[in-house]
């Protein structure tokens, strides 16, 4: 009969590759922590939104890809709150956030709740929703170079995003919410949307322009929401003409629709909605 | 070359095993019945031939939510025999069909009325009163639906389980289990709601349940959290609160990304005995005792080596592959599926294992199959596959054993093996 598989030394392994196509840090094992916990969110993002099909997506698929997605961001968000340079840790229990593996009815300990995060635009539809992005603290200039290799090692290895290096320091959570999907999924083209762009890399807070042109509304519009009951949620995506993720200068872009002030510096973009953020912060962090 | 529509995606014997269903994407419901001994073919007892083939579910559409819903059948389970005719449920997403399945072999001929095509005769051409009399004629099995239980879920059921009192059946979605009754269709009863007020706070879904062998009043459903309940119906109409939870805990230096997803539960079978149940995650296959609920009393590994490759996994989706597990009828070997059309056994007591392969290259009908290995590392020998050479396109999610019999059934993609025990 047979035996069990050989435990498998790191050196073993790099020798057996073969032809076959390894995954983007199966092949790298030495890829560092933060640029495989940004692989896989951005792998996280790019697979839920892409969930839009003509067929009812899994909701176990979804629950798991933002139950993963959220574990990331509460690693991120802790590193951050922090003000730790971000230490290369393979184990992946560098972060302080203690995620608990889930035990009877109660949920897992959640990150520790980070009130001075700079808001970020939401429109006003998405108040109701839970679509929302949180800005990283800001005062980290140790951390602006590991942001940079971020999002310059993302770039290769991301779907062609439609802003090459974008501004913001951002995460972004989402949920689906149910009503408008209908609308979305049926012309959508997959995956390839700004929602690729838009988490193709973890941005320097202060830089570009590319924060500018951004539309909040074109970006989660191909979120898929059937996969909730309709019932309560409103819809939180505006319908805008299809657009290429190539530039982020097209005129189909629409400014933030409840940005009261628009400036290259992207951490005053929305102060008006801190409250709004706050509130929607609560809810992902306590959830 | 292969339709997508025939990829089979359930299995399921009989409580004889003389009978074995399979569902497929397209919606249909295929049927093989063993043949019978025979004298003269005494080496034919044992096959399993095609008894009926019928299309169970269509495509449908939700209006509300402008969305398909699948054709795919889901799960088939049968219900004991109990008069000439067979009775299987089978479920798409959203319906529970409930169909029979009978023979009919003799036809009445010499209607009054009409001819024996069928027309209707010439009213002053029938002069005398004609009996229609029961003539034989071949075979026929005929599948009628004979219940359909619609619009009782919201979400993608993924089990049903008949009761072992024979009146009732569970459907269980990704959020509810519902208890029918399996002549009434218009009410069923809520018995498990883990959707939360809001929806935003979902983090854990149902991905499995089913009623309990002998104890009618049992049942266990797990979760995508790799957490399975045990709930007691006698106990609270809303089974919400859990008799028993299983849950091992986590082995902190196993921890990545993708803990969690791997720890979800795709499939949990009582054993026949209904002293155990076993789980199946996406890595391993564990044994637990119902009287013991903080750690499984066995624990398979299925195929540890793609522990380091899980972010290629994630990445082509590979991750979310729900794989099912089956116990033999004596419970002493329990059996599932993985990738490349390999599928594993594990004998519960001489823990030996074997890996074997579903495929036609590599085995004629009535050859013995021949142990498969994967090679991880280092030098691979000869007949060795190397873990990247491993087609993780050819999957074996559904395999199911012969209540009593060394006979398995292992579904790859759209073909369907059937192997027993060599026959001396």
């Amino acid at each position: 009969m047979l035996g069990r598989g050989v435990k498998r030394k790191l050196s073993d392994y790099d020798e057996s590759m073969a032809a076959g196509p390894p995954g983007p840090f199966d092949s790298s094992p030495a890829l560092p922590y933060p640029q495989q916990r940004q692989l896989v969110l951005n792998m996280c993002l790019s697979k839920l939104q892409s969930c839009c099909l003509k067929v009812e997506p899994s909701l176990h698929r979804s629950v798991l890809l933002s139950n993963t997605l959220r574990q990331i961001q509460g690693e991120m968000l802790s590193e951050d709150c922090n003000t730790s340079p971000l230490a290369v840790q393979s184990d992946g229990n560098s972060c302080n956030v203690d995620i608990n593996p889930y035990v009877g009815g109660n949920p897992p300990a959640t990150p520790a709740h980070i009130p001075d995060l700079p808001p970020l635009p939401i429109c006003s539809q998405a108040e109701e929703a839970n679509l929302m992005t949180v800005l990283s603290d800001n005062g980290m200039p140790s951390t602006i170079s590991s942001h940079l290799r971020v999002a310059g090692f993302v770039k290769d290895m991301s779907p062609p995003p439609a802003f090459p290096s974008w501004a913001e320091n951002e995460e972004l959570d989402f949920f689906s919410s149910s009503s408008s999907s209908e609308d979305e999924g049926n012309d959508r083209p997959a995956g390839s949307r700004s929602l690729d762009s838009l988490f193709g890399s973890f941005e320097i807070p202060n830089s570009t322009s590319y924060l500018t042109d951004l539309a909040f509304d074109d970006i989660f519009e191909d979120i898929d929401t059937s996969m909730y009951d309709s019932s309560d949620f409103t819809s939180v995506l505006s319908f805008t003409a299809p657009r290429s993720s190539v530039s982020p200068s097209e005129d189909s872009l629409k400014p933030f629709s409840t940005c009261s002030s628009l400036s290259t510096n992207g951490t005053q973009i929305g102060i008006t909605d801190l409250n709004d953020l706050d509130h929607i912060m609560e809810i992902l962090v306590k959830s | 070359f292969c339709l997508s529509a025939d990829i089979i995606s359930t299995v399921e014997f009989d409580h004889t095993g003389e009978l074995l269903a399979t569902g497929d994407k397209g919606g249909r419901v295929v049927i093989f019945q063993r043949e019978q001994e025979s004298k003269n073919q005494p080496h034919r007892r044992g096959e399993y031939n095609v008894y009926s083939t019928f299309q169970s579910h269509e495509p449908e559409f939700d209006y509300l939510k402008s969305l398909e819903i699948e054709e795919k059948i889901n799960k088939i389970r049968w219900l004991p025999q109990q008069n000439a005719a067979y009775f299987l449920l089978s479920t798409n997403d959203k319906t529970v069909k409930l169909w029979k399945i009978s023979e009919r072999d003799k036809r009445p001929e010499g209607y009054n009325l009409k001819d024996d095509d069928g027309r209707i005769r010439d009213p002053s051409t029938i002069t005398t009163l004609r009996v229609p009399v029961l003539q034989p004629m071949d075979l026929m099995v005929e599948a009628t639906p004979r219940r359909v239980f619609a619009n009782a879920h919201t979400y993608h059921i993924n089990s049903i389980s008949v009761n072992s009192d024979y009146e009732t059946y569970m459907s269980a979605d990704d959020l509810r289990i519902n208890l029918w009754n399996l002549e009434i269709t218009n009410r069923s009863f809520n018995i498990v709601d883990i959707k939360p007020a809001n929806m935003e706070e979902l983090t854990e879904v149902i991905t499995a349940a089913e009623f309990h062998p002998s104890q009618c009043n049992t049942f266990v459903y797990s979760s995508s959290k790799g957490t399975i309940r045990l709930c007691d119906m006698r106990a609270l109409a809303l089974c919400d609160k859990h008799s028993k939870f299983f849950e091992e805990p986590e082995d902190p230096s196993n921890r990545s990304f993708f803990s969690e997803i791997i720890s979800s539960i795709s499939d949990v079978k009582f054993s026949h005995s209904g002293r155990y149940m076993m789980t199946r995650d996406y890595l391993t296959v564990k044994v637990w005792d119902l009287n013991m609920e903080n750690r499984p009393i066995e624990t398979y590994q299925v195929h540890d080596y793609l522990r380091s490759k899980l972010c290629s996994l994630y990445e082509n989706d590979c991750i979310f592959d729900k794989f099912e597990c089956v116990w033999n009828g004596s419970d002493s070997v329990i059996m599932t599926g993985s990738y490349n059309n390999f599928f594993r056994m594990f004998d519960r007591n001489t823990k030996r294992d074997v890996t074997l392969e579903a495929s036609r290259e590599n085995s004629k009908p009535r050859a013995i199959l021949k142990p498969r290995k994967v090679c991880v590392g280092g030098k691979r020998r000869k007949d060795e596959i190397s873990v990247d050479s491993l087609d993780f396109s050819k999957k074996i999610l559904h395999t199911a054993w012969h209540p009593s019999e060394n006979i398995i059934a292992v579904a790859a993609t759209n073909n369907l093996y059937i192997f027993q025990d060599k026959v001396n």
